[in-house]
């Protein structure tokens, strides 16, 4: 009775033992959803409701956004003045070029802006230029921010040629950019009485606290064989030379604005506000133009009706699309998943069968 | 003359002895009426396989006949016994320390290198690297433009780095690994990498040979070692070495051993060895069976010595060890032509700008020199230079190197490095299929090719083996004809026979491992012995079973202490079944040496000498042995095929048992089953002394040894008496007929091609339902080129009228399917002989075309070739070669895809093989499944980098045109770079991998959706065209809308840089999300990531100070514009193709799109029945 059961259960054992070893030999792959592909999934498939439910969706949303974008940017007050042609005086209309570049002819210029609508503050003052390619590829390598940055970088101007550095050492702010920078000037006033052109906080707040560096001063700028623009005040160190900034974030296209200041009062309607220009700035040599911009501003920027009329273009064709869809299920239906349109169960002729 | 051209021909899958497969490894073939010769090379795979034309006389070949070679002596390497410092004085031998490690820490560096920069990939990007270094050109940044190289190679670099670690990790375990060898007549322990050509080894049981060595003696005193060769060829099975007579009776240690071995330059045949061998003034010769190779283990001895001829690493396995050989796959192939295309639109693309920069410069040339923003005037120096400007015509050109530089990425290098991760990820993911392990081997499926993954999913055509492929190659006897009488009826086994036969030695039951069925009626027979004249030539048929063959018997201990088995060794499957067929009816082989065999008849022991053996060649089909009996009578035992038997059998003794026995081998193979014919004859003393002496002289010849040698074994093999003739059932594996049924389903074309005799062939194509009864066939066996042309003329007619008639049925009837032309072509080895490679070719195709199966019967393993070759040759359809055999090797590796079976017969089918696996039946997952995921997944992933870094070039390149042409981007340069390595890769080789259009069980349940590889519906021209042409409006849309909306506004480069890149990023990535089937954790992770990625990286780089952009992100995301403009872009963008692929789906839905809808809304009521019909190919049940 022992023996019995001592040898079954040692046959047993023997039996479990070599299974065990044929399993651990056993080169099965081990069965998981991962390595079978069978991982848990979400199958979407573009039936009528679906596709008729998003072209709807997008629609509605789409067409009250760009009513909203249109709204906004109806609702800017925006005065544009081009005075690069006008700005000259007759006498050298025909060579704008030698006005400009001569250094005592009298640049200064008065504009008549008539206000079309109630300006509320704050009143954004631009430049405008066109036809100005500040996105060149030789124009915008020719700048170092290690220089802008820190006293420590003023000799790093490997990037800045040809305004790199004078005789008397690295010019700070060198480059292409910093040298051609904007130099007209404008002075408003409203019957006779100046308007407070405020000129700080125009530029990113980024720029001033870590871009440019607070211990970095204008060094041998504009004294080179040909000035590109304004001079800077070498008192003042880069971080507080705001129109600088400005300029340095080079536009991305070739018709740009940049900020000049803000006008921090309401402008009432129909009212002129009477620009003096200093017109420095050469734009003559390549037929630049320059206009001056006042704009109010919206949650969107400026006045723009492109994206407001994108929206309702797009909002309306999925609308559309979606009447389509829905015509087109109705007129000629195909039940989903049905085997009878598989191609080997239609017959030669083409008819289901 | 024609005959016997055809007995050449005949494959060796009827084989029965030994050699069949080493017969098969390189077959010479010599075709009638032409006088060129043709050559098969299996064994060299990293050269072309097929080779035409007249021998070469390089020492690769791998040829029978080497041995009607004299050795040269500057052909030869002479090994001195003993004495290796003699031995390699003169030449210079390798040592036996093997190097398998690629590089060494110095060289690791140029050499990787130098092996990287073979693909042209990266030569591409080397030069668009270079080119930016040069300052004229300097479009990124230095360290920007090496970054993708450098991470590419790099990469590379570091698993090459690993996997030559590992390498030179397993060397140096493998070469001090210790050896006993003779020094100073003393045996000592050596370290492998110490042993040199000449010395002399002793090899215990169990160890591993640490060199090609040349036996000398072994513990066996007829000196016969086993060796079990599986590291070599994959062959569990033992094989026999012998050590020579003259050597064997020396001890190493007291004997003075010196000598010289001749021996031909090392080579890669492991299957061939020519030498000959100096001992005591006499010449003796050494052939394959004399040496021993490195890698093998020894068994069931309890020592060898030997002498060292080949070391490290000139020895055999070295030699051997190359990978697959490669295939590009056809998707890639497409790929590369539209690849071409994108270079010319790249160069479009730079000519534009170039030209239109050109014109530009031109125009206001007179400009140049104050504009502001160019300043081509220096007037900072006194001097006013130019300013880095080298003239108009320079300028043009640099403006062309620079536009390259940065619409490199319009070529999409990453989509190499992409496929590749994809093809490994689809390989994990085919190797871990439960579905596709097969649990009687134990083996997974293997991907041995990585490059042709997708190419599974177009196959057109599948040829086939049918030995070990379609049948398990598992022989089991079934019945046997002895003396023109049949015993078949050992169908039903009894119950007192269920232990089947045993004998008891020193109280021991012996009994044989496997049990055979048994005919109890011819059981009676051969128990009651010899006394019947019935009886007698029952036992004389038995005693050639066990006596005529190569089989090694193994006893090996069983659970139960008191029984023991004999396992029965062989080579040959074929003899193993007699063998086990003969002991279960009492004639039981117990000992196998050189010089005799002990054999158990009927409980008694007799021992027999073997006198002689002819083994078995493929030119003469059949082997002998002579017997040496007890009472002195000699007799001689042949087994062979039918074909071979009757043209040496005594026609005038015995006419009836003759006729009956060709009934019944007519009937058998009807039956299916592998046939043999046995036959013996009495050799007078006269006979077998003349026979002796010749045999003698052949077998010590240095000149034409084998072809002597078969001469002395034909002068014996005549006059033959007939015994009988046995039937083997080689069963159809699991699962075959049903894995048929679907492949054909599925619109592939399944051809046969076998050594077997037609009958047997037909049989198998009926029993695996490859051929039914409502087909007609056709069948053509002609002997001479003119009735070849007839026969085919005749059966083209006749299958045109075939195809005809359906088709009018069609049309009146309009139930019957299409396509279907019932009509089966048979065609045997003889046939082709002539079709082949002649103008009968075209019609051949033509007509095997029209027809829906082939079968081809009698093919040499060359022909097999040949008939692949036909097929590739006029289509452009892929094909598949299947099959498990030497045999078959020439075919795999011609065919588009090779797939080895790894079953009974050797590795070499598997070797030369893309994939591997284990049962035929795997072969519908492996297609069906995953051949049509990888193909869809693959087409989807290439036309998606093709649109993903085309829209990102041509959003720069619309840039450029509002740049004056001077190539600034307003993407920043760490961006452009980054795109394709972080943005966008990931989630492509996710989707690549992971996505899947349809279930398992749809594909398998629908084998037609694989048409839809077949049709290259997943990647063609058209798709292509057509998504170019949304990569157009995408770009155009996500670079205009931004523009347009800030036009004539203080938006700046880089704000409106870091929007033009979120909107790409995510347009491709929603892009990619519209086209994903399956939504899984992992593909939710990798789009929604990616798109967080580009967030957190476009963050990341605006947050340097030093970098140009410096808080661009931030102050343009404060904006209500920019989000505007993102939605816009994504929303307008997208419609376009969301439109068409709707309409597409509704209106012309492709059989796939309609399954997945099936699939979608109809699972839960269908699945059950699937369940059922799918369980036969897939035998596991599914969790």
């Amino acid at each position: 009775m022992d023996a019995n059961g001592a040898t079954t259960s040692s046959a047993a054992g023997g039996g479990s033992n070599s299974k065990s070893s044929a399993k651990k030999n056993s080169r099965k792959p081990k069965y998981s959803r991962f390595t079978q592909q069978e991982l848990p999934a979400c199958k979407p498939v573009l039936t009528p409701g679906l596709v008729i439910t998003t072209f709807t969706i997008i629609g509605i949303i789409f067409i009250p956004l760009g009513l909203v974008s249109l709204s906004a940017s109806e609702h800017v007050v925006e005065i544009v003045d081009r005075y690069d042609d006008s700005c000259v005086p007759p006498n050298y209309s025909n060579d704008k070029l030698k006005f400009i570049q001569t250094a005592d002819t009298n640049k200064s210029c008065v504009r008549i802006l008539s206000v079309p609508k109630l300006m509320k503050k704050p009143i954004y003052i631009y430049y405008q230029l066109d036809n100005y390619y500040q996105n060149h590829r030789r124009y915008v390598k020719s700048r170092s921010d290690q220089q802008l940055r820190s006293k420590s970088g003023e000799k790093d101007v490997s990037d800045c040629s040809p305004e790199d550095r004078t005789k008397n050492g690295p010019i700070v702010p060198c480059g292409l950019v910093a040298w051609s920078l904007f130099n007209d000037t404008y002075g408003f006033s409203l019957d006779s009485k100046t308007i407070r052109v405020n000129k700080h906080d125009i530029a990113w707040k980024s720029d001033k606290d870590h871009k440019f560096g607070n211990d970095v001063y204008p060094k041998n700028f504009q004294t080179g064989g040909l000035i590109g623009g304004a001079k800077l005040n070498s008192s003042l160190p880069l971080s507080e030379q705001e129109a600088l900034m400005v300029w340095m974030r080079t536009a991305a296209l070739p018709t740009f604005r940049k900020l000049y200041g803000k006008i921090e009062e309401d402008l009432p309607a129909n009212k002129k506000i009477q620009v003096v220009i200093q017109n420095n700035y050469n734009t003559y040599s390549f037929g630049g133009k320059k206009k001056l911009v006042l704009s109010t501003t919206s949650w969107m920027g400026g006045k723009n009706d492109f994206l407001g009329i994108a929206y309702i273009v797009v909002g309306g064709l999925c609308l559309f699309l979606a009447v389509f869809f829905i015509l087109l299920y109705v007129i000629k239906p195909r039940p989903l998943g049905d085997p009878s349109y598989l191609s080997w169960n239609k017959s030669p002729s083409g008819q289901p069968n | 003359m024609d005959s016997e051209s055809i007995e050449t021909f005949y494959s060796a899958e009827s084989a029965l002895s030994s050699s069949s497969r080493r017969s098969n490894f390189s077959i010479r073939s010599k075709a009638s009426g032409r006088n060129s010769i043709r050559e098969v090379n299996f064994g060299d795979l990293g050269s072309k396989a097929v080779r035409y034309g007249s021998r070469g006389a390089d020492s690769e070949t791998y040829s029978l006949n080497m041995s009607q070679k004299e050795i040269n002596d500057e052909d030869a390497r002479l090994v001195h016994i003993n004495d290796p410092v003699q031995t390699n004085e003169r030449f210079e031998f390798s040592g036996n320390s093997i190097r398998t490690g690629k590089y060494s820490i110095l060289t690791f560096l140029p050499r990787n290198l130098f092996e990287q920069f073979h693909r042209v990939a990266y030569i591409y990007f080397l030069v668009i690297a270079v080119l930016n270094q040069l300052p004229q050109l300097a479009v990124f940044g230095r360290g920007v433009s090496i970054l993708p190289l450098a991470f590419v190679l790099l990469v590379t670099a570091v698993k090459d780095a690993y996997e030559d670690y590992r390498r030179h990790r397993s060397d140096r375990i493998e070469n001090n690994r210790l050896a006993s060898v003779l020094v100073n007549d003393q045996f000592q322990q050596k370290k492998w990498k110490n042993i040199e050509v000449g010395e002399i080894i002793k090899i215990y049981a169990n160890e591993t040979i640490p060199c090609d060595m040349v036996l000398f003696s072994t513990s066996d005193p007829t000196g016969v070692a086993y060796v079990q060769t599986i590291n070599l060829d994959g062959e569990s099975n033992l094989k026999t070495r012998y050590a020579k007579q003259e050597t064997l009776v020396k001890i190493p240690e007291k004997d003075k051993l010196d000598g010289l071995i001749k021996c031909e330059k090392p080579n890669r045949n492991i299957y061939g060895f020519q030498a000959n061998m100096e001992v005591d003034g006499k010449r003796l010769s050494l052939g394959p069976s004399n040496i021993i190779l490195r890698g093998c283990e020894l068994k069931n001895t309890a020592w060898a010595v030997g002498v060292a001829v080949y070391a490290g690493r000139e020895t055999k396995v070295m030699l051997n060890s190359s990978g697959a050989p490669s295939k590009r796959s056809r998707l890639e192939t497409h790929m590369n032509l539209e690849i071409i295309f994108l270079s010319l639109f790249l160069i479009a693309l730079c000519t534009v700008v170039s030209v239109c920069a050109a014109v530009w410069l031109r125009r206001h040339r007179d400009e140049l020199d104050y504009l502001p923003f160019y300043r081509r005037k220096n007037f900072s120096d006194d001097g006013e230079e130019n300013y880095n400007y080298s003239g108009w015509g320079l300028e043009i050109c640099f403006t062309f190197l620079m536009s390259v530089i940065v619409f490199q990425v319009m070529i999409p290098i990453s989509l190499y490095i992409s496929m590749e991760l994809v093809r490994v990820g689809q390989a994990y993911f085919m190797v871990r299929d439960t579905q596709m392990y097969d649990e009687s081997s134990n083996s997974r499926f293997q991907c041995r090719a990585l490059n042709i993954n997708e190419d599974l999913g177009q196959i057109k055509y599948v040829f086939s083996d049918k030995t070990g492929t379609l049948t398990e190659n598992k022989m089991e006897f079934q019945c046997a004809s002895i003396w023109g009488v049949d015993y078949s009826g050992g169908k039903a086994i009894s119950l007192d026979q269920k232990d089947g036969y045993f004998v008891k030695v020193d109280g021991k039951v012996l009994r044989p491992k496997m049990k055979v069925k048994t005919d109890p009626e011819l059981l009676q027979l051969a128990r009651n012995g010899k006394e019947t004249e019935e009886g007698s030539h029952v036992h004389d048929f038995f005693l050639a079973l066990a006596a005529c063959n190569t089989i090694v018997p193994l006893i090996i201990d069983s659970h139960d202490p008191n029984v023991k088995l004999i396992d029965y060794q062989g080579e040959s499957p074929d003899e193993q079944a007699l063998v086990y067929a003969a002991a279960s009816y009492g004639f039981m082989l117990i000992e196998r040496t050189s010089g005799h065999i002990m054999i158990d008849i009927q409980g008694e022991r007799r021992r027999f000498n073997v006198l002689g053996l002819h083994e078995f060649d493929s030119d003469r089909k059949r082997m002998s042995v002579i017997l040496g009996f007890p009472d002195k009578s000699v007799k001689v035992f042949v087994k062979g095929a039918d074909t071979s038997m009757f043209s040496v059998v005594d026609r005038y003794m015995n006419k009836n048992v003759i006729r009956t026995t060709e009934a019944h081998l007519y009937s058998y193979s009807s039956l299916g089953l592998r046939t043999l014919v046995v036959g013996m004859r009495d050799l007078s003393t006269s006979e077998f002394e003349e026979w002796h002496s010749a045999f003698e002289v052949a077998s010590t010849a240095l000149m034409g040894r084998a072809s002597l040698l078969r001469k002395v074994a034909s002068n014996i093999e005549n006059n033959l008496c007939i015994l009988g003739a046995s039937g083997i059932e080689d069963k159809l594996q699991q699962g075959v007929p049903e894995a048929i049924e679907s492949l054909r389903t599925a619109g592939i074309k399944v051809w046969v091609l076998t050594g077997d005799k037609q009958e047997t062939a037909i049989s198998i194509g009926y029993s695996s339902k490859l051929l039914t009864s409502k087909m007609t066939q056709i069948i053509i066996n002609s002997r001479s080129k003119e009735s070849c042309r007839k026969s085919l003329e005749d059966a083209v007619i006749m299958s045109k009228k075939l195809t005809t008639i359906s088709d009018t049925t069609n049309d009146t009837g309009g139930t019957s399917r299409a396509g279907l032309t019932p009509a089966a072509l048979i065609i045997d080895g003889t046939s082709l002989v002539y079709i082949l490679d002649s103008e009968l070719e075209e019609s051949l195709f033509q007509l095997a075309c029209d027809c829906s199966v082939v079968l081809c019967c009698r093919v040499a393993p060359l022909q097999k070739a040949g008939i692949v070759a036909l097929v590739k040759k006029r289509t452009a359809d892929m094909t598949l070669a299947i099959g498990d055999g030497a045999n078959d090797v020439s075919m795999i590796q011609m065919a588009d895809v090779g797939v080895g079976i790894s079953g009974q017969e050797g590795r070499q089918a598997v070797m030369a093989s893309d994939f591997a696996m284990g049962q035929f039946r795997f072969l519908v997952p492996l297609l069906l499944v995953h051949g049509h995921w990888n193909y869809q997944r693959m087409g989807y992933m290439v036309l998606y980098n093709f649109y993903r870094n085309a829209v990102f070039v041509l959003v720069l390149f619309w840039y450029v045109l509002f740049t004056c042409f001077s190539l600034t981007t307003a993407i920043t340069e760490w961006s452009s770079v980054l795109y394709s390595i972080i943005y966008t890769s990931l989630p492509t080789i996710v989707i690549g991998i992971l996505d899947k259009d349809l279930s398992r069980r749809s594909l398998l349940k629908y084998p037609q959706l694989y048409g839809a590889g077949q049709r290259q519906e997943c990647y063609n021209k058209k798709l292509f065209w057509i998504t170019m042409i949304d990569t157009l409006w995408q770009s155009a849309v996500a670079f205009f809308i931004p523009l347009l909306a800030y036009w004539s506004s203080t938006i700046d480069a880089s704000s409106i840089g870091d929007l033009w890149t979120l909107a790409v990023v995510i347009l491709v990535n929603l892009h990619l999300a519209m086209d994903v089937m399956r939504w899984n954790w992992l593909t939710h992770a990798a789009i929604w990531g990616s798109i967080i990625a580009t967030f957190i990286c476009v963050i990341i780089i605006d947050s340097l100070p030093f970098l140009v952009g410096y808080w661009a992100i931030f102050e343009i995301a404060k904006t209500g514009l920019f989000w505007l403009c993102l939605l816009a872009i994504i929303v307008a963008a997208l419609i376009p193709r969301f439109v068409v692929k709707v309409l597409y789906q509704l209106y012309v839905p492709s059989d796939v799109q309609i399954v997945r809808e099936t699939e979608k809304f109809q699972t839960q009521t269908e699945s059950g029945a699937v369940e059922i019909e799918l369980s036969s190919i897939l035998d596991t049940p599914r969790r």
